[in-house]
């Protein structure tokens, strides 16, 4: 998979997220408007079905009112007028509440006015009515109804009151559809809204496991990357270990082969030595021959101090077999470090637990003597202890340990300084003292196999420090220095705390 | 009176040939010397034509070798002698430039009697061969057996 294929996915996932979201939102504030709207429509219609009421229940009053007045201008029993009393009390508030609740309607506003008038008009001939029948004057009583009914006060409020309760009608019809239109919209709209969220929902479900499918090929791929990239590794480890195996037969080899002819030339230097010797004490003796006798027997007369000319020829020849000497000396120094270096190189390495103070403090003590005569004092601080190859440790331990001793500056009393800590798994070992140092340019060459630095005062092949750094890389660490001239050195070497064949050698 | 013994080096470096048969004459030793540069005609000489070693049946034998040839490993040189029922009883002596720890086991492994690294410094080395001399002139060797 492509990185522009998966952007582009990541892209729609993105997209598809944020449409669900856009689309529950619009869903939640449309229904939120709707449910309200079907609320207010609701409450609509419930207005329409009160004022309805009012209306019924206010001519239902007019009716009483209007009866038990009949009843009264009949019997003339105080019932009928205590009735008819209360119902007209009761027509004016339920005219009022009628008029309130209208208020909002313009054109049942019009009707209430007239509706109001006919009522007033209709009340007014009531309290004559029934003063007329209290004064005993029951025929004008009569005479009003018949008027009032002539005048029509009575239909026109039945009239007014249907027209009125028929426009209510006709709103209460809109207004029922108008919120049954509300409801189905916003049960729609929930309905098409949670289609879609579910819609995306299952896209969104597919794309997911599109991309699951996907990560999961990738991680089989990367399974199989690593599984290549150790075998590669250890390819690799393979090659160079053969490598090194070759160095080392090669180093070992040519240093054998170097020392052969080197023995034919001391040998051969030996014998011409021997033979300068010879021919020197017969030129002598012939030079001292006495003019009558014999020459003396050659080797007896060595003693005869030749003379002249012979004497330079004799120191010449014995100048040039001293140089030849020391150079094969030197030669065959350094064969033999490289020899040692390579046997090194091929020895096994045991890993042992070590109690690191005790065994320092054992190299300390082997080395007390030249420590007493170079004027330095040793301190061993608390050391951790670790697992690692005993004689390899004694080789870097003693090397840097005799390094510092032989180093001091002349002149001041020597303090070696052993410390130790642990950190990550590494032990970290440090030997400081406050010796003639090292410049700083010179502190990747100590190193090297035959360099050394600074003044050439004392003996050494400048093998040590090459010996010990090899030997500190076979056992997993690693070596630094840190110095100044004339402040002294600090040599740090780093070892992991438990060291394991495992990790170098292991085909051997 | 047994025969002589013959002193068989087998030596590519005529230098170090050189070297080693002065000294040991210097340290008295006169016994004939048989030099050979290479394993092949030491392997002829010893073994015969027919690879049997029964030429050499009843010589009395001394063998110095050399283990860096240049045509096979004085190894397999010491090897086969001490395989071989005619030359087993001779003693062999591996005068070499070889120190390693390793080689020298093996030699001793293999039933060499002695072995001998050849020191760079000539005083050592004429010591080491004079000795060797020394050695050769109080040691009784049995001839090849039969």
């Amino acid at each position: 998979m492509t990185a522009e294929a998966q952007r582009r996915r990541a892209f729609w996932q993105i997209l598809l997220i944020a449409a669900g979201l856009l689309v529950l939102t619009v869903i939640s504030a449309g229904s939120v408007y709707l449910v309200n709207k079907a609320r207010e429509d609701s409450k609509w219609v419930v207005h329409t079905i009160e004022v309805e009421n009012q209306i019924n229940a206010l001519l239902l009053e007019v009716r009483r009112a209007e009866s038990s007045a009949r009843g009264f201008l009949l019997t003339q029993g105080p019932d009928f007028q205590s009735d008819h009393e209360k119902a007209v009390a009761a027509i004016i508030p339920a005219l009022a509440k009628l008029t309130r609740q209208i208020g909002d309607d313009p054109a049942q506003r019009d009707s209430i006015e007239k509706l109001s008038a006919a009522i007033e008009t209709r009340l007014d001939q009531f309290s004559r009515e029934m003063d007329f029948v209290k004064q005993g004057q029951p025929d004008k009583a009569a005479a009003l109804i018949r008027e009032a009914a002539a005048g029509n006060t009575t239909t026109t409020i039945s009239n007014q009151a249907n027209a009125m309760i028929r426009e209510e009608e006709r709103l209460f019809r809109i207004r029922t559809a108008n919120s049954d239109r509300s409801q189905t919209l916003a049960a729609s709209m929930t309905g098409i809204g949670s289609g879609l969220v579910v819609l995306l929902a299952l896209v969104s479900t597919w794309l997911v496991r599109r991309s699951a499918r996907a990560r999961d090929e990738a991680e089989a791929r990367l399974r199989d990357a690593n599984v290549n990239l150790e075998t590669i590794v250890d390819e690799r480890t393979a090659d160079l270990r053969e490598a090194n195996d070759e160095i080392q037969r090669f180093a070992y080899i040519v240093s054998h082969d170097l020392r052969s002819p080197l023995v034919n030339i001391m040998g051969f230097t030996s014998e011409l030595e021997e033979l300068g010797g010879d021919i020197f004490r017969r030129i002598s003796s012939l030079a001292h021959v006495p003019a009558d006798g014999p020459p003396l027997a050659p080797g007896s007369s060595g003693e005869i101090a030749l003379e002249g000319p012979d004497k330079q020829l004799s120191t010449d020849f014995s100048e040039a077999l001293d140089f030849i000497k020391s150079s094969i000396a030197k030669m065959d120094r350094l064969i033999s470090a490289i020899l040692n270096l390579t046997r090194e190189g091929r020895r096994e390495f045991q890993p042992e637990k070590i109690d690191i103070r005790e065994f320092v403090e054992a190299i300390v003590s082997t080395l007390a003597h030249q420590a007493v005569e170079a004027q330095a004092e040793i301190h061993v601080g608390s050391l951790p202890n670790i697992v690692s190859d005993r004689l390899a440790l004694e080789q870097i331990f003693s090397n840097l340990i005799d390094n510092a001793i032989k180093y001091l500056k002349s002149g001041v009393p020597g303090e070696i300084r052993i410390r130790g800590r642990t950190k990550l798994g590494y032990a970290i070992f440090e030997i400081s003292d406050n010796g003639r140092g090292i410049d700083p340019k010179d502190h990747q060459r100590i190193f090297d196999l035959f360099r050394r630095a600074g003044t050439q005062d004392k003996p050494g092949q400048g093998i040590g420090l090459a010996h010990v750094r090899a030997l500190v890389r076979r056992l997993g660490g690693t070596m630094s220095v840190s110095s100044e001239l004339n402040t002294g050195s600090t040599f740090t070497i780093t070892l992991p705390v438990a060291w394991n064949a495992s990790n170098r050698n292991v085909d051997r | 009176m047994t025969q002589p013994v013959t002193i068989i080096m087998i030596e590519d470096d005529e230098g170090h040939a050189r070297l080693i048969e002065r000294n040991i004459r210097r340290s008295g030793v006169n016994n004939e010397i048989v030099a050979f540069g290479n394993g092949t005609d030491a392997m002829r000489h010893l073994f015969g034509a027919d690879g049997s070693g029964l030429s050499q049946k009843g010589n009395a034998l001394l063998i110095l070798l050399d283990l860096n040839l240049p045509d096979m490993s004085g190894i397999d040189i010491l090897k086969q002698i001490k395989e071989n029922r005619y030359l087993k009883a001779s003693p062999v002596v591996v005068l070499t430039t070889t120190d390693d720890s390793q080689e020298i086991k093996r030699c001793y492994e293999l039933g060499c009697n002695v072995y001998i690294t050849k020191p760079v410094n000539y005083e050592n080395f004429a010591n080491a061969i004079r000795q060797l001399g020394l050695f050769f002139s109080v040691i009784q060797v049995p001839p090849a057996a039969t």
